[in-house]
């Protein structure tokens, strides 16, 4: 071992030229090989240290103190300019031009409004306790009529116009067809809502297409009854609709409900005073509803002494339509991009007037 | 159903403005679509005579018309209806009238000649459908009589929206019954005519389904004469138009008890028996309104000894309707089967009121009370003298029972969250004419013939709901069931998916269901393509719209040829949404899958002061679909399929556990020519129920490795048959410690030789264990360029 380096002057050389370099070095790798060099577990500093024990016992300590002192000083420059550098990192040249350019642009895109509005519905349901469930477009006669207590050759069925495939197959005019397919595979007690689209054979106009879609609930228990319809249906309005409209429920009918209501909420155009949006009535059909008719509940297999349930149905387009002061109930299906992003973000807001 | 509340009046006292009972019946399940005041209507029209009529100089169409009403001078009319001649009588709108809409009528120049008001119409006055010329009156008023009370009279009309379930509604007595529920009032039944049922006619029915009750009354020494001015001022206020005594009365009774009623010129009737059969193929009949109808058996008809003589509960036959001559009557007051009226008429096409009302279910206890009631009319008004005997056949006799219905008091509370005892239940439902008789448990509902609508418990439940108003049933009693929200993954990840896309730039779009049947042919596929043998509508709105679309590819290139026009730069749309193949020939129901489709067009990035806009490729939509696929979690295999013989050239099937998961590439260009697209359409579809079963896994935590991570870059050259998939998969098999791979470079080209391509990759590896050495990260690649080489015979490529 030499134990030439380590005298007093060549450790005050080492520090001298170790101080400039690090002065030097202008980036991290630079600084990083400048530890290792002179502090690093193999570095110059260390072996010297190590390398003390070949010294008379009388110099050891002198000797060791200063390589000690000289680590020091050395550690403390090194952390200073690691962070000098650092902090210079990533500093680029600011932009020389107009600073209000527009940042970059990229492909705009959304949700379609139906998408917007169904999720609304779905939400508010499922935070009240209500699962989803889904069934066929096309349906069997079985379930959209017979099953829902529609008689065979009855004018109750004239009302809804249907798209038939044949004898048995349709398309299906309602959600309702969702309720006794639910009620076959599973038992009560149940809460479900069940979105999805509906065919009427309708000739379109702003008000009617011939597809469109719904959005069913059912509520099947041992002591559903009439309150809690409207408790559930209420609750809904106010959460979709503002906590401050009036609901009201009128007698109605329905083949597969009994008592049926239609259910109203006030104008929200004049709260109720009578404008144009309601017909100068005060009120908007929102929604049918009902409590379950025993025959549904046969038909499903349920004991109708055994479990009450309600049941309703809402237009998921009209809501939009309602929500949004859509005019025309055709723009949903037509898919306008211009519809389209009205419903995106505030920079399609459409044609400024 | 229109009514009138004068009509009402007869029956029950109404104080009520006609606002208030609209809102009150609206409330108690009566919905009131409209309430018109008649009376305001009609000031200032009345009774005119024609006393000169001449050719517009100026107009074809147009006469030039004087009219008497009564003034010192003859009022100019200019008229433009083909039936306006001189003598005639006529309602004359004079200056300052309003009529229906509140249409205003002023003295005018029309093509240059004065005219001082306006000869009506049927529609213009509101009480017809009649446009086609002016109303021509059967009256002698003097001229200029006042003709609103004849017309109006003050009444208010309010049209009711009545539900197929309430035939007894389409009444005015079965409205006045419910108003005197609705308010607690008396309820004033018609004054009737005793009839003693006699075997004094014969009756044949053929089968009681079709015709459950035939009764007959006769009424002898007619006169035919206009009905007198109160008779028709109430029909004419129903919308009912007069037409003479007779026909009046039936039409009267019609609308007052909702019994339809034909009368028969007896006379004219062959042999002294009637009956009702169903009609027999090739037989046609010539009805009332002198259209000649084929006859079929879906059809009902009324016969007499000759053949058939109407269309029971239609229509009656011309042959023996009543006319001027007619002096001896026959009555009918029958009750037919409603599916065999249904059918009847939809076979024939043809509704009238009274079909409207057989079908939704007449009141077969009813038929001799309406008989004694239009009896009592004709002697009323003297029209004729009816015999005391009637001929009334019951040929189903169980129709004509009252029926009773237990309530279970419990039940009921329990339906409707109500604290009701037996007698609370009783005194409601006594005001709808329901007879009860009350027990501990039970209330016995007697239900009246008129009532049919009341089969079962829930009906009468739903009856006193309505009584007791649903706005008085509180929630206090409120429940909540020991159900839970189950969460639906399926529909969450497919929100998730949706939303994902739409982040991602693209638009949503969501298109028809329906397919044109021309789309196969448009897209190009072959007729045994299970897509091109759809499911068809027996019925659909038009040809365009006639199947159940197998695929979302045709829909949306419509949605970008619309949108072609506007100015839209790039393309970016998706729709997920159902598909519907056929299964079994199209016998059973379709396999409906959910299919999400993306497309992409024209610019990728739009144009902009910062960077220069590209056209879309098919590496923008790969790699749409392949961070989707990543996004989802779902590991798959791209399998690319060379298409020699015809566009498009590649299909890519994207494969997961041999199952096809998407399939994306590009449209051909024929195609785009058919939906009249211009650029290139670069498009993947899902297959959203494949995607369910084979994704979205659990993301699962791995622990972080402190020691850092190496990077090597490796640069390797393949023959043409080689994949980057194939070099991929090797690296990743072979590399231990490998974290990340990516490819960040290609090149083929004449440096490397025909068929040969060079990849680049960048490399990271970690360990778990120690900080990785060069060694050890060098004997890995060594490892990896071994594997490559045996399996592929992929080199490392020599840096020259
Ligand atoms: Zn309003």
């Amino acid at each position: 071992m030499n134990n030439k380096g380590i005298d007093r002057q060549t450790l005050e050389e080492l520090e001298q030229t170790a101080v400039r370099e690090l002065g030097e070095a202008s980036d991290i790798g630079a600084i990083e090989e400048l530890r290792v060099k002179y502090l690093g577990r193999k570095g110059s500093l260390t072996l010297s240290l190590r390398s003390i024990g070949s010294l008379p016992a009388g110099e050891r300590p002198a000797m060791g103190n200063l390589i000690n002192e000289i680590k020091g000083k050395l550690s403390g420059i090194y952390s200073a300019r690691l962070e000098e550098i650092s902090a210079n990192i990533g500093d680029p040249e600011p932009f020389p031009g107009d600073h209000a350019l527009p940042g970059r642009v990229f492909s705009q895109g959304g949700l379609h409004v139906l998408t917007r509005v169904t999720r609304d519905i779905k939400e508010i349901f499922f935070r009240m306790g209500y699962s989803l469930a889904e069934g066929p477009d096309v349906e069997l006669d079985y379930y959209n009529f017979e099953a829902l207590n529609f008689p065979e050759d009855h004018p109750s069925r004239d009302s809804q116009d249907t798209f038939y495939v044949n004898r048995d197959i349709l398309l299906r005019t309602q959600t309702s067809p969702v309720q006794v397919r639910y009620m076959e595979k599973n038992d009560p007690p149940l809460r479900i809502i069940s979105p999805g689209r509906v065919y009427r054979n309708e000739t379109p106009d702003p008000s009617h297409a011939a597809e469109f879609h719904q959005i069913e609930g059912l509520y099947v228990d041992r002591n559903v009854s009439l309150a809690d319809l409207r408790n559930d249906v209420t609750f809904f309005i106010h959460s979709f609709f503002g906590p401050d409209v009036k609901v009201r429920f009128r007698p109605h009918f329905f083949p597969f409900t009994e008592p049926s209501a239609e259910v109203d909420m006030e104008c929200f155009g004049c709260r109720g005073e009578g404008c144009s949006i309601c017909q100068k009535t005060g009120w908007i059909e929102i929604m049918g509803a009902g409590m379950v008719h025993p025959n549904v509940f046969k038909y499903a297999g349920y004991d109708p002494d055994s479990v009450t349930g309600f049941a309703f149905g809402m237009g998921i387009d009209r809501i939009a339509m309602l929500k949004y002061g859509i005019d025309d109930i055709r723009r949903f299906l037509a898919n306008d991009i211009r519809f389209l992003g009205q419903f995106w973000s505030g920079s399609w807001a459409g044609v400024q007037d | 159903m229109k009514v009138s509340i004068n009509w009402l009046k007869k029956y029950v006292d109404i104080e009520e403005s006609p606002e208030a009972l609209a809102s009150d019946l609206t409330m108690f399940g009566l919905n009131v679509e409209g309430v018109e005041d008649l009376g305001a209507d009609y000031s200032g029209v009345v009774f005119g005579k024609v006393v000169e009529c001449g050719k517009h100089p100026a107009a074809d169409k147009l006469s030039v018309c004087k009219v008497d009403v009564g003034g010192a001078k003859l009022l100019d009319i200019v008229c433009g209806a083909p039936n306006v001649r001189v003598g005639l009588s006529v309602a004359v709108a004079v200056d300052g009238a309003v009529l229906k809409d509140g249409f205003k009528i002023k003295k005018t120049k029309l093509r240059g000649e004065p005219s001082e008001g306006m000869i009506c119409s049927e529609t213009e006055l509101g009480i017809g459908t009649d446009s086609g010329g002016i109303m021509e009156l059967d009256l002698e008023l003097d001229a200029g009589a006042d003709l609103s009370g004849l017309l109006g009279d003050d009444d208010v009309i309010l049209d009711i929206e009545v539900t197929p379930n309430r035939p007894d509604q389409l009444s005015h007595l079965g409205i006045a019954r419910e108003i005197a529920a609705l308010y607690k009032r008396k309820l004033r039944e018609p004054e009737t005519f005793a009839l003693e049922p006699e075997e004094v006619y014969g009756i044949d029915i053929e089968d009681p389904e079709d015709c459950p009750r035939f009764s007959a009354a006769f009424i002898d020494n007619v006169t035919i004469v206009p009905s007198p001015e109160w008779m028709q001022k109430l029909l004419l206020s129903a919308g009912v138009k007069p037409i003479s005594n007779i026909v009046d009365v039936t039409n009267f009774v019609l609308m007052e008890l909702g019994q339809p009623l034909h009368a028969y010129d007896r006379d004219r009737l062959a042999g002294e028996s009637i009956g009702v059969r169903r009609g027999h193929d090739n037989e046609t009949i010539i009805t009332l309104d002198e259209t000649e109808r084929k006859i079929d058996p879906d059809v009902l008809v009324i016969k007499d000894q000759d053949g058939s003589v109407g269309i029971a509960g239609i229509m009656g036959g011309a042959d023996t309707e009543v006319s001027d001559k007619t002096t001896r009557i026959l009555l009918e007051s029958a009750a037919f089967g409603p599916r065999t009226i249904r059918r009847s008429s939809q076979s024939l096409k043809l509704d009238t009121e009274a079909s409207y009302r057989f079908e939704r279910g007449s009141d077969v206890s009813g038929t001799v009370k309406a008989l004694e009631r239009a009896c009592w009319l004709i002697r009323e008004i003297k029209a004729g003298i009816p015999e005391t005997a009637c001929r009334d056949f019951v040929a189903k006799p169980e129709a004509v029972e009252k029926t009773k219905i237990t309530l279970r008091i419990a039940q009921a509370n329990r339906l409707m969250g109500t604290h009701l005892d037996g007698d609370d239940l009783s005194s409601l439902l006594e005001r709808l004419a329901l007879d009860c008789e009350v027990s501990e448990d039970e209330v016995i509902v007697i239900v009246p013939g008129f009532r049919r609508d009341l089969k079962e418990e829930v009906d009468i439940i739903e009856e006193v709901a309505r009584l007791y108003g649903y706005e008085n049933i509180g929630r206090e009693e409120y429940l909540r069931g020991n159900v839970f929200s189950k969460i639906s993954t399926v529909d969450k990840r497919n929100e998730e998916v949706r939303s994902f896309l739409a982040s991602r730039g693209f638009a949503e779009v969501i298109t028809s269901s329906f397919m044109n049947m021309e789309d196969p042919d448009r897209m190009g596929w072959s007729e045994s393509d299970f897509r091109s043998r759809p499911i068809r509508l027996e019925n659909p709105l038009s040809v365009q719209q006639s199947a159940m679309r197998t695929s979302l590819i045709p829909g949306m290139l419509r949605v970008i040829s619309r949108n072609a026009p506007a100015e839209q730069e790039g393309i970016r749309i998706f729709e997920m949404g159902k598909v519907f193949l056929p299964v079994n020939g199209g016998e059973s129901l379709p396999d409906e899958q959910v299919h999400l489709t993306a497309m992409l067009s024209r610019t990728a990035v739009p144009a902009q002061w910062i960077d220069q806009s590209r056209e879309v490729d098919y590496f923008d939509m790969k790699g749409e679909l392949e961070y989707l696929l990543d996004r989802c979690a779902v590991r798959s295999e791209l399998q690319i399929q060379r298409n020699k013989e015809e566009e498009p050239a590649y299909i890519y099937n994207w494969l997961t556990k041999g199952k096809i998961i998407a399939i994306s590439g590009v449209i051909p260009s024929s195609v785009l020519k058919n939906y009249e697209i211009e650029s290139p359409v670069h498009f993947f579809t899902a297959i959203m129920d494949v995607m369910h079963g084979a994704g979205f896994e659990e993301p699962r935590y791995s622990r972080l490795s402190p020691y850092p991570q190496v990077k090597r870059d490796l640069c390797v050259v393949a023959q043409e048959r080689v994949t980057f998939a194939d070099i991929r998969r090797v690296i990743e098999k072979r590399a231990k410690f490998l974290e990340s791979i990516r490819l960040f470079d290609y090149y083929q080209g004449e440096a490397l030789g025909e068929g040969r391509r060079s990849y680049t990759f960048s490399l990271g590896f970690r360990s778990r264990d120690n900080t990785l050495d060069d060694g050890a990260v060098d004997k890995v690649i060594q490892k990896v360029l071994n594997s490559l080489q045996r399996e592929l015979q992929v080199t490392l490529r020599r840096m020259e």
